[in-house]
């Protein structure tokens, strides 16, 4: 096996590229701007926000608004339903993707391809359009107001499994006639070769995973009533009122809601970007 | 949010066309005849509990929170549990997939435009059926608020909060220019004029004060028809027979756009986009003068702006049509057939204790929706209020004040979510100056038609 090597011998810092630093510098607060604006306001009492010229930075910040948060809503409970609902698909996933792509990729059975193809199709089903069928499936099996219901039905990706079976093909088949011959078994092959190769990919599912569910807002307020039950994002729906919203404490919940997500993002960005280009060129 | 709303005139859609009506049709009659037979008989012993879902969030969650909480301490036989449900199109959304399985609550709130469903959905035990199988007495209920709730005179559900789109004013701008503080404009020169006065430019040409800045927003284009004495929708917008089409693409419709668009163009009217928070925000922070919203938002304008704020009544044509007048908003309960006829009478307890002048009382002073029963307003906490936001006269007064018709009843329609956002992409377009006001109107009257015709072959 050989280990691919990373980074560059540092050279001195041209004006070109100088340049693209500033203009990398420039696009990155554009593009962070709405999150910083967010957490600005996060610290601005109502009056502060409503003057004119919008006010970018706190004069007086406090945190009034954040202790509002956890005064109006069970905030801290909502994450962590979240959290458990969140890492529970993002294993689930995880678990069904690679085996699904393990076969796809590695297994040579008859209708291997129409079945791919089968698989891949249900990616254009609108999600909104399973609503009902899973509502009153979840509701029979009386799973409303449990983590299972507001698990179990992500269990299983199509994007995923599509994902890891082009990461899987390019691991060169010659590390599989290999294993054979030292009398792997396929299983043994995809946990000790096929696993560890596609790290990335794996990461890539998984925080793709994790944050997809985690931002779900329609499927747990459908299926929970129980307010210990519900998660983060139908906890933010509930510190806005119908006839006016006060920003401030609004914006302080999403800071507080968004935390483990941006924690998650930085840890894993570089895996993530890793993941997503895997495939793109054959190389 | 609008993906959300989408979405729930799609299940409604699904919904009504799987068939949703149970046995006995709608369950209202069609005489005039009494509905008590609708209702569960007297002697059936309330349930135990109930749950009431709502859309309450924030302070005004607390407000409702607080009121059950009372209810529940005032006697041992009921318990009401209350659950949030998000916002109203959430609400609605969950509700058609829960009826759809059998697993709706006793009692919903819905808002306003959703009344037109709930009656097609044949889910609903009539108000009118409790209301006349216990002579409970409706007389000291603000008219104009139960017309809203009624179709073909029966009313279908309770009234539950509250507002009235009402005119705002930066009462130390006026004293800036020379405008009378206590006479605010209200029809559409009168505005046009205080605007241009009150539209002020720096150094540079910049504006940095616009006279008058209303959001966006298809309510207020409905109480701008309602102010002209004009229909929104035919049979009496929707209310003596299901509405077949709209009929706003008239001359009062046009004269509405005509106004708005000569203010934009003449760069003393803000447009702050399909925004009601942002048009709000604007207001309060002096960017716009003047700007039209919800009596609900009365308190938070008061408690954040650092200038004096004044209410007016809502535009109106320069003829001030004597047929007109403004339209309620707010959201009402419904109790559902689905539930045992022992939860329906229990909610029928509930919605009793919550008409009481007490309850309406504290509900309007902790919310700033206003009271449905008139005596409420004697009550300490009402009288409180009014001591200090002496300008919440100003919907109350304009509430009363409209003369009862067709006109100021408001439209009733099955696809009203989408016929509102409709009319904003009609604003927006006119204002814009991609259409005249009177292709924007035909163009949006033939989709929103469109829609109606659909929806009325779904639920025949």
């Amino acid at each position: 096996m050989t280990a691919v090597v990373q980074g560059q011998a540092r050279r001195p810092l041209s004006l070109r590229k100088l340049g693209s630093y500033i203009l990398l510098v420039v696009v990155s607060i554009v593009v962070a701007f709405p999150l910083l604006l967010a957490l600005a306001y996060s610290f601005m009492s109502e009056s502060e926000i409503a003057t004119f010229p919008p006010p970018v930075l706190p004069m007086h910040p406090s945190f009034d608004n954040y202790g509002k948060v956890v005064g109006t809503i069970p905030i801290v409970r909502y994450l962590l339903n979240s959290l458990i609902v969140s890492t529970a698909v993002v294993i689930g996933q995880l678990i069904t993707a690679s085996l699904a792509a393990y076969a796809f990729s590695f297994l040579v059975f008859r209708g291997r391809q129409l079945l791919f193809f089968v698989f891949l199709s249900t990616l254009m089903i609108p999600w909104e359009a399973t609503i009902i069928p899973n509502y009153m499936t979840v509701r029979s099996l009386g799973w409303l107001d449990t983590y299972q219901g507001l698990a179990v039905p992500f269990l299983a990706t199509a994007f995923g499994t599509f994902l890891l079976r082009q990461a899987f093909l390019q691991i060169p088949r010659e590390l599989w006639d290999a294993a054979r011959i030292d009398g792997s078994t396929t299983f043994r092959f995809l946990r000790e070769v096929v696993i560890p190769l596609a790290r990335p990919a794996l990461g890539t599912v998984a925080i793709y995973g994790f944050l997809s569910t985690y931002n779900q807002y329609f499927w747990p307020l459908l299926i929970t009533n129980e307010t210990l039950m519900r998660t983060t994002q139908v906890g933010i729906a509930q510190l806005r009122f119908e006839e006016s919203t006060r920003w401030g404490l609004v914006m302080a919940g999403v800071i507080m809601v968004a935390v483990p997500t941006l924690a998650l993002l930085v840890l894993g960005q570089r895996q993530l970007i890793r993941g997503l280009t895997a495939g793109a060129v054959k190389g | 949010m609008r993906r959300l709303a989408a979405l729930a005139i799609a299940v409604a859609m699904i919904a009504a066309a799987c068939g949703g009506s149970a046995p006995g049709g709608t369950g209202t009659g069609t005489g005039t005849g009494d509905q008590s037979a609708l209702a569960p008989g007297k002697d059936v012993k309330p349930a135990a509990k109930i749950t009431w879902w709502h859309a309450m969030g924030g302070v005004n969650g607390e407000a409702l929170n607080k009121i059950v909480n009372q209810f529940n301490a005032s006697q041992s036989a009921i318990k009401v549990e209350t659950v949030f449900q998000g916002g109203y199109d959430d609400l609605l959304s969950k509700l058609n997939t829960a009826l759809a399985s059998n697993a709706a609550p006793a009692l919903v709130q819905v808002y306003d435009i959703g009344q037109r469903y709930m009656y097609d959905s044949g889910q609903v035990v009539p108000m009118q059926a409790f209301i006349d199988r216990d002579k409970f007495s409706t007389a000291d209920f603000e008219p104009a608020v139960i017309n809203y709730y009624k179709y073909q005179d029966k009313l279908q559900s309770m009234p539950w909060n509250a507002s009235s789109s009402i005119f705002y004013y930066n009462k130390d701008a006026f004293g800036e220019v020379g405008l009378d503080p206590v006479k605010p404009p209200v029809t559409f020169t009168e505005i046009t004029e205080a605007a241009k006065k009150l539209t002020k430019k720096d150094a540079n040409g910049q504006t940095v004060r616009y006279g008058f800045g209303p959001s966006i927003y298809g309510w207020f284009f409905e109480q701008l028809l309602a102010t002209s004495g004009s229909l929104y929708a035919d049979n009496g917008n929707g209310r003596d027979d299901r509405a077949t089409k709209v009929v706003y693409n008239n001359a009062a419709g046009k004269a509405i756009l005509d106004w708005w668009k000569a203010g934009i163009d003449g760069g003393y009217f803000y447009n702050p986009g399909i925004d009601n928070a942002g048009a709000t925000t604007a207001f309060q922070s002096g960017k716009t003068a003047m700007y039209l919203e919800s009596s609900a938002a009365l308190r938070g304008n008061i408690n954040t702006a650092k200038f004096q704020v004044g209410t007016g009544l809502f535009a109106r044509p320069d003829s001030r049509p004597k047929d007109g007048g403004n339209i309620i908003g707010g959201a009402s309960l419904y109790i559902m057939k689905s539930r045992p006829v022992e939860e329906q009478q229990a909610a029928w307890e509930f919605v009793k204790y919550a008409m009481t002048p007490a309850v309406q009382a504290q509900w309007q002073s902790d919310t700033g929706y206003y009271a449905i029963v008139k005596a409420a307003y004697s009550e300490a906490p009402a009288k409180e209020w009014a001591t200090k936001y002496p300008q919440f006269q100003t919907p109350v007064d304009q509430i009363r004040n409209s003369p009862q018709n067709r006109m100021t009843n408001g439209a009733v329609l099955g696809v009203f979510a989408q016929a509102r956002a409709r009319t904003q992409k009609m604003i927006e377009s006119v204002l814009l100056g991609q259409a005249t006001s009177q292709q924007a109107l035909d163009a949006a009257a033939a989709e929103v038609n469109d829609a109606i015709d659909k929806y009325n072959k779904a639920n025949k």
